[in-house]
């Protein structure tokens, strides 16, 4: 499992992409985050409600209540905004130049 | 979800921070559910759910609010800090009741020994009149003596407790037990209010009945009068200290500057009024020997200390400045 540290820039990248499939509510994008490392990384309740709350605030998702079926509880769904879409791709092009300029300096020793 | 409450606890009741709490309990539930579900048994579900939440400064950054400085932090009571409150309160109310009583004991035992010198002595030497006033005084002081170091013993044991004045912090579970034992005590409550009630009410029927067999036992009917609403005064302050404590408990944290400061005013008025009432109560007794109709200046000031607080508490709604 990874620390959470060395993840911290790129937690709201993880989100959007679980949100570019289509809308979602917390617990079920953690649990697909956790499934999609295969455990190598869970990210804690108050890491990812601080992100929704942080990406709201910037305008790259939305929320919305949904009221579940069977259950009859309220939910807060979210989905990624177009604001969210640009900074999603944004992210991807400074993650893809990061990690050519991390490789410079790893090697097999 | 009483983990949850207790990291919020340090955090402002703002509905920015009461909707993620709400976030974080539904994410949290549906962990537990699931992990539930997978077989996990209560203990190990509960126990992954809290090792995952994270920290909450990570919320507190986010959402830009300063962590609380230690010296803004309330105290968050613990259940024996709470035990020793009531049971302090308690004893309190039973030291300063029993104190009060024993006042008015002693003034009825000063009346009723002048009176009985001085119907029995009439005949006699005048100097066994005055032994009974000084036997009588010698009585009254000792007994408020008695009582004015009970006031002190139960007010130094209630001082450890002046932290709790400046505010506190109730777990949301202890406050429901408070409620609950604060709900079942409400009708000895009621019971004991209402003799002491009765008891005061009844108190001058001594004095009717004794002045009615002979005016000169009029004095000892004031007496009995003293004695009888002491006992119900007794049950107003101790009952009164138990209901305080849960009052206190329950709702002080929301109790405002201003009400902070009605009290203090309405205080002050009665530690000047009631001194007053009894310098004129022994004086009038003293010099003119009307201990059969004085009296009432107890009950008249009691009244107007009342009206002239709940005057003061209207006036001070009506015009907040």
């Amino acid at each position: 499992m990874i620390s959470s540290d060395v993840i911290r820039g790129y937690n709201d990248t993880l989100i959007l992409y679980m949100l570019l499939e289509g809308e979602s509510y917390g617990y079920e994008i953690s649990k697909n985050i956790r499934q999609l490392t295969e455990e190598k990384y869970v990210m804690k309740e108050t890491t990812l409600y601080s992100a929704f709350t942080r990406l709201e605030k910037n305008g790259y998702i939305e929320s919305f209540y949904l009221d579940e079926n069977s259950l009859g509880k309220r939910r807060t769904y979210y989905r990624i905004t177009p604001p969210g879409l640009d900074y999603y791709r944004e992210k991807c092009e400074e993650w893809k130049v990061t990690q050519e300029v991390v490789n410079l300096f790893i090697r097999e020793l | 979800m009483v983990y949850l409450e207790n990291m919020f606890v340090s955090l402002p009741k703002t509905p920015e921070v009461e909707h993620l709490k709400q976030e974080l309990l539904s994410g949290m539930e549906d962990k537990y559910l699931e992990l539930k579900r997978e077989g996990k048994s209560e203990n190990e579900a509960i126990g992954i759910v809290i090792s995952e939440f994270g920290n909450i400064e990570e919320l507190t950054a986010e959402l830009g609010i300063q962590p609380v400085s230690p010296e803004e932090t309330v105290p968050v009571l613990t259940e024996e800090e709470i035990y020793a409150y009531t049971t302090a309160k308690r004893n309190a109310g039973f030291w300063i009741g029993l104190g009060v009583l024993l006042c008015a004991s002693g003034v009825a035992f000063l009346i009723f020994m002048d009176a009985l010198f001085e119907n029995y002595a009439i005949s006699a030497a005048n100097r066994s009149v005055e032994t009974g006033a000084v036997m009588g005084l010698i009585g009254m002081f000792v007994l408020i003596a008695i009582a004015v170091s009970m006031f002190i013993y139960s007010g130094m044991k209630l001082e450890r407790f002046n932290y709790m004045e400046k505010g506190f912090q109730l777990p949301y579970t202890l406050k429901m037990s408070i409620q609950h034992s604060g709900e079942s005590f409400a009708l000895t409550y009621r019971i004991a209010i209402i003799t002491g009630v009765c008891l005061c009410i009844l108190s001058p029927v001594f004095i009717f009945a004794a002045s009615s067999i002979n005016d000169n036992y009029a004095s000892y009917g004031v007496s009995a009068f003293m004695v009888m609403a002491g006992v119900g005064v007794f049950l107003f302050v101790y009952y009164g200290n138990i209901q305080g404590a849960y009052t206190n408990l329950l709702e002080k944290h929301q109790l405002t500057v201003e009400k902070k400061q009605e009290v203090k005013v309405v205080r002050a008025v009665e530690a000047i009024v009631w001194p007053l009432a009894t310098a004129i109560f022994l004086f009038t007794g003293f010099v003119y020997q009307r201990w059969d109709i004085n009296w009432a200046i107890f009950p008249i000031t009691g009244i107007l200390s009342g009206s002239f607080s709940n005057v003061y508490h209207i006036m001070k709604s009506k015009n907040p400045s």
